[in-house]
C-alpha cells in the first residue's frame, strides 16, 4: 500500500498514539486491575486489530490478533492479572510497534514476524491462551468481570455513516466496517442510494453510498465508536436508545441531512485523555505573532479611542479578549510534566528486572505545566539520571537490608514550579572515589582541596565515571555530560546534594518555560529593558550619597548585607545618566545577590521572549528579546551572563591597572 | 526558485533577465535581486542592542516579528548618515549561513524595481570603488546610470567582517 496515502499515515499515528497509552494502561493494570481498565487494553487491541487489516497492515493485525485473545481470557477471568502477563503484554506491544514502523505488511514485517524473539512471543501467548483453557486458574477476584460496568443491557443504535466522495481511494473499506458493526450484535443494513448518479456519470472510484446500520447490542457506545475510529473521511452519527426493539424499521434515508457536527462529536477516542491535535511549533509561533501585532493595533486602538467616549466600552471589550486570546495561546505550549514521568515507569521497571533491585518510583507535581519544547528536550536527561540513581545510587536489596533501609529503594522526582529533583534513598555519592578520579583524569591536582558541591559538579565532565564495572545500564560516563549540555542548553542549573549512606538529590533548575516570562521593565534613558521576574529579589533607591561617590565604591548594605551593584549603563556602553533619582534593582544570579542600577522601573509586564537571531545571539547579558505594549522592541536581560560579563571585564582591567 | 542560481557567480548561465530592487545610498545606487525582498517600509523605532557588533546595530518590530537591521553601510565603509524623508526599510527575508533569516536594512530611498540582464554583468575595476569587494558581485547598466549589486551572500553573512579586515 502506498505509504504516501493520507489516511494510512493517520492510522500508524493514531495507532502509535494508542500504543503509547496501551502501556500506561498495561502499567496501571500491574498495580490495580479491574474490570474497566481490562476492557480498555481489550478495546485498544482490538482496535488496533481491526484497522490494522483494513489499512494494509495484516501482519500487526494478525500478531494482535493473538494478543487480543490472551486478554479476552482474561476479561472472562479465565487468565489473571500477573507480572508475568505485564511482561509478555509490555513485550507484545513493543512488537507491535516495531510491526507498525515496518509500514504494513511486505518483507520487513515478514522479517521482523521470523526473527526468534517474535516466535518466543507467539509461543508465549500461546502458551498462555492454551494453558489456561486446559486448566482455569482460580480466578483473580479482581479480574472476574462484572457484568454490569461496561456492558449495558440490550440497546438499539442507530448509525448513518456516509463516507465522504473519495473516501474509497483513501483506503476506506465500509465493508469491513459494516461486518465489524456485525460483530458486535445483530444489525440490520440499508444503503441509501439517493445520491447515486446515472451510469453514465458513475466513477467507479467515488463513493455515493450511505448506510444506516440498526444494531442490538450489549456493547458501549464506545465499542461502537472505536469501529470507525480510523475513519474519519466519513459522516457518522450514532444515536442509541434504551429500548425493547421496535417492531417497525428505523431505515431512513439520508438524504440531505448533512451532519458534519454530529460526527465531529461522536469520533470522540475512546480513551480517558482527551483528544488532541498535533499542531507544529511553528504554526503557533505563526500564531504567536500574528497575537503580538494585534495586541499593538489594539493599544493604538485604545490610544485613539481615549478622545471617543462612546468607543471606550469596545476598545475595553477588545483588550479584554485579545488578552483572554492571548493567554489560551500560550497554553497551548504548555503540557504537564506527567507526560514524561509516565516513559519513567517503564524505564524503571525494565531496570529493577535488568539490575536485580526492587526500586519505587515516587512522582510527585507532575500537574506542573511545563513549555512542549522545554518537556521534549528533558525527557532524555531525564532517563539518564534515573538510571544513574537506580544503577549507582540504589544498593542491592542485601546491602540495604543490611544498612536497616527497607529493601525497597526509591527513587523520588518532584516537579515543583522550575525545580525537578531525583532523589535516592541509595549509598550517595563517593566523595573520596570522585576525587581519586578527577585526580587521576587530571581534573584536579592533588593538593586541590574543592568544597562538596564543587567536587559534586565534576560527575557532570565529560566521560566522568567511578562505576568500576561498565554495566549494561550506566559506568562510561556519557549521561551527566549530557545532562548537563541540555539543561545550559535551556538555561537552567544542576546541583547536586549527597549524604553518603543516606542518597543522593539533583536538583534541575529550569525556566518553566522558553516562551512567556514574566519580566520586570526597567528603563535607561529612553531605552526599556525586561528583567525576568524570577531573577528580582527588590528595588531599592539608590542613594544620592552613592551616586556622587568618587571612592570607587559599588556595593550597598541591604539589610546589613553587603551588595554590590552594576551601573548598567556602563555595561551597555551608554552615556552616564543624569536623572537624579535612580533605583537598583536587587537580583539573585549563581546564588549571588547583586544590584543593577536603572533610571526607573516601569512596572511589570507578561512578555513572549523571541530568541535572537544569528547576529545577536553571541552578545552576552541578553536571553532574547521581546514587544512591547506600544510596539517597540525591548531586550531581556539575563543576570547570570551580564554577571559573568562584568566580572570578566572587571578581571580583564585588573592587570592593566 | 531561480534566485538561488543567480546567487552562484556564474554570469554565463543568467541569461534570463533578472528583477532587481535599486535604493541609494549618499547618493549611489545599489541593486538586490527582488526575490529577496519581502516588504518596504517607512522607518519604524528600533531598539539599539547594546554591545552588538557594530554591522547590526538595532533590532525592529516588523509585523510582530523582531527582526535585525543590519548597517549596510558600515559593512560598505559609508558614514553613518541621520534618515531622512525618503529613508525606506527594507526588509529582506533570505537564506543566511543556510538559515532562512528574515533582516531588514535602511536605504536613503527605494528607486524603482526593474530588469536588468546579468549577462552585462561588469565586475568593478580595481581601485574602482572603496567597498569591500566581496561584498560587491559587480555593475549592472539601468539606462544611463550605473546600479552596484550586492553579493547578499557575504553582506549578511555574520562572520563576514573578519575576510573584510584580512
Amino acid at each position: 500500500m502506498d505509504e504516501i496515502n493520507p489516511a494510512v499515515s493517520a492510522f500508524v499515528q493514531e495507532a502509535r498514539e494508542i500504543l503509547e497509552g496501551l502501556e500506561a494502561l498495561l502499567l496501571d493494570l500491574e498495580s490495580d486491575s479491574d474490570a474497566e481498565q481490562i476492557d480498555a487494553v481489550f478495546r485498544t487491541l482490538h482496535t488496533v486489530k481491526g484497522s490494522g487489516a483494513m489499512f494494509g497492515f495484516g501482519t500487526l493485525s494478525r500478531f494482535t490478533h493473538h494478543f487480543e485473545d490472551a486478554f479476552d481470557r482474561v476479561r472472562e477471568g479465565r487468565l489473571s492479572v500477573d507480572g508475568r502477563l505485564i511482561d509478555l503484554s509490555l513485550k507484545a506491544r513493543d512488537h507491535m510497534i516495531a510491526l507498525l514502523d515496518c509500514g504494513g505488511d511486505g518483507p520487513g514485517a515478514t522479517a521482523l514476524e521470523a526473527t526468534p524473539g517474535a516466535v518466543a512471543l507467539l509461543a508465549a501467548l500461546a502458551e498462555i491462551t492454551g494453558a489456561a483453557s486446559v486448566a482455569p486458574k482460580g480466578a483473580a477476584p479482581q479480574a472476574t468481570p462484572e457484568p454490569a460496568p461496561s456492558r449495558t443491557a440490550g440497546r438499539r443504535w442507530t448509525i448513518r455513516f456516509r463516507p465522504e466522495p473519495d473516501a474509497l481511494r483513501n483506503g476506506m473499506r465500509p465493508d469491513l466496517l459494516i461486518a465489524e458493526l456485525g460483530g458486535l450484535g445483530s444489525v440490520e443494513v440499508g444503503a441509501d442510494i439517493g445520491a447515486l448518479p446515472a451510469l453514465a456519470d458513475l466513477d467507479p472510484t467515488l463513493s455515493h453510498l450511505g448506510w444506516t446500520v440498526t444494531l442490538d447490542t450489549d456493547q458501549p457506545r464506545s465499542a461502537i465508536e472505536a469501529v470507525f475510529i480510523f475513519a474519519d473521511d466519513a459522516e457518522l452519527e450514532i444515536t442509541g436508545e434504551v429500548t425493547e426493539p421496535a417492531p417497525e424499521n428505523p431505515v431512513r434515508p439520508v438524504v440531505g441531512q448533512a451532519q458534519p457536527a454530529a460526527g465531529e462529536a461522536s469520533r470522540k477516542k475512546p480513551e480517558k485523555t482527551g483528544e488532541s491535535v498535533r499542531v507544529p511549533a511553528g504554526k503557533l509561533d505563526e500564531i504567536m505573532d500574528q497575537l503580538g501585532e494585534l495586541v499593538i493595533a489594539q493599544a493604538r486602538l485604545s490610544q485613539m479611542a481615549s478622545h471617543e467616549p462612546e468607543l471606550e466600552s469596545v476598545v475595553e471589550e477588545v483588550e479584554r479578549l485579545v488578552t483572554g486570546l492571548r493567554d489560551a495561546t500560550l497554553s497551548i505550549r504548555m503540557l504537564p510534566i506527567e507526560v514524561v514521568f509516565g516513559k519513567f515507569r517503564r524505564v524503571v521497571r525494565d531496570l529493577s528486572a535488568e539490575l536485580g533491585k526492587e526500586v519505587t518510583l515516587i512522582t510527585e507535581g507532575g500537574e506542573t505545566e511545563i513549555d512542549k519544547t522545554v518537556i521534549d528536550r528533558l525527557s532524555e536527561p531525564l532517563v539518564h539520571m534515573i538510571r544513574n540513581s537506580m544503577d549507582h545510587g540504589i544498593e542491592s536489596a542485601g546491602v540495604r537490608l543490611a544498612a536497616g533501609k527497607p529493601a525497597r529503594g526509591t527513587v523520588r522526582q518532584e516537579g515543583g514550579e522550575v525545580l525537578i529533583a531525583i532523589e535516592d534513598d541509595g549509598a550517595g555519592l563517593d566523595a573520596e572515589a570522585i576525587r581519586a578520579k578527577a585526580i587521576e583524569r587530571g581534573l584536579l591536582t592533588s593538593e586541590a582541596q574543592p568544597g562538596e558541591s564543587e567536587l559534586y559538579q565534576l560527575i557532570f565532565a565529560p566521560g566522568f565515571s567511578t562505576a568500576k564495572e561498565l554495566s549494561s545500564v550506566s559506568g562510561r560516563g556519557v549521561g551527566m555530560d549530557a545532562v548537563r549540555t541540555t539543561v545550559d542548553a535551556l538555561r537552567g542549573a544542576v546541583e547536586v546534594a549527597s549524604r553518603a549512606g543516606l542518597g543522593t538529590r539533583v536538583t534541575l533548575r529550569l525556566p518553566v518555560t522558553l516562551a512567556i516570562i514574566d519580566g520586570l521593565l526597567v528603563r535607561l534613558g529612553d531605552a526599556v529593558f525586561v528583567i525576568p521576574l524570577a531573577s528580582v529579589e527588590e528595588c531599592v533607591e539608590l542613594d544620592a550619597a552613592e551616586r556622587q561617590r568618587e571612592s570607587g565604591r559599588t556595593m550597598l548594605c541591604i539589610r546589613e548585607h553587603l551588595v554590590p551593584f552594576l551601573d548598567l549603563d556602563v555595561v551597555f556602553g551608554r552615556d552616564p545618566s543624569t536623572e537624579t533619582r535612580r533605583r537598583v534593582v536587587i537580583v539573585k544570579a549563581d546564588g549571588q545577590r547583586l544590584g543593577l542600577v536603572v533610571d526607573d522601573i516601569l512596572g511589570q509586564h507578561q512578555t513572549v521572549i523571541k530568541t535572537l537571531s544569528q547576529y545577536h545571539r553571541d552578545v552576552e547579558g541578553f536571553a532574547g528579546a521581546t514587544i512591547l505594549g506600544d510596539g517597540s522592541v525591548a531586550l531581556i536581560i539575563d543576570v547570570a551572563t551580564l554577571t559573568r560579563r562584568a566580572l570578566a571585564e572587571r578581571a580583564e582591567r585588573k592587570p592593566a591597572a | 526558485m531561480t534566485t538561488a542560481s543567480s546567487l552562484s557567480p556564474a554570469p554565463n548561465r543568467a541569461a534570463a533577465p533578472e528583477m532587481v530592487l535599486i535604493f541609494r545610498l549618499s547618493g549611489e545606487a545599489f541593486a538586490i535581486s527582488v526575490s529577496w525582498v519581502h516588504e518596504i517600509l517607512d522607518p519604524i523605532p528600533m531598539t539599539t542592542v547594546p554591545n552588538a557588533a557594530a554591522y547590526v546595530p538595532a533590532l525592529v518590530n516588523v509585523r510582530g516579528a523582531i527582526v535585525p537591521l543590519i548597517d549596510i553601510r558600515h559593512r560598505l565603509r559609508m558614514p553613518p548618515v541621520t534618515p531622512g524623508p525618503a529613508s525606506r526599510l527594507v526588509v529582506l527575508e533570505l537564506p543566511v549561513a543556510g538559515v532562512p533569516t528574515r533582516l531588514a536594512i535602511m536605504t536613503d530611498a527605494v528607486e524603482e524595481v526593474t530588469e536588468t540582464n546579468l549577462e552585462a554583468l561588469e565586475l568593478v575595476p580595481d581601485l574602482g570603488a572603496r567597498w569591500p569587494e566581496h561584498y560587491i558581485r559587480g555593475v549592472v547598466r539601468i539606462g544611463d546610470d550605473l546600479a552596484i549589486l550586492l553579493e547578499t551572500e557575504n553582506l549578511f553573512c555574520p562572520d563576514a567582517e573578519r575576510p573584510a579586515l584580512a
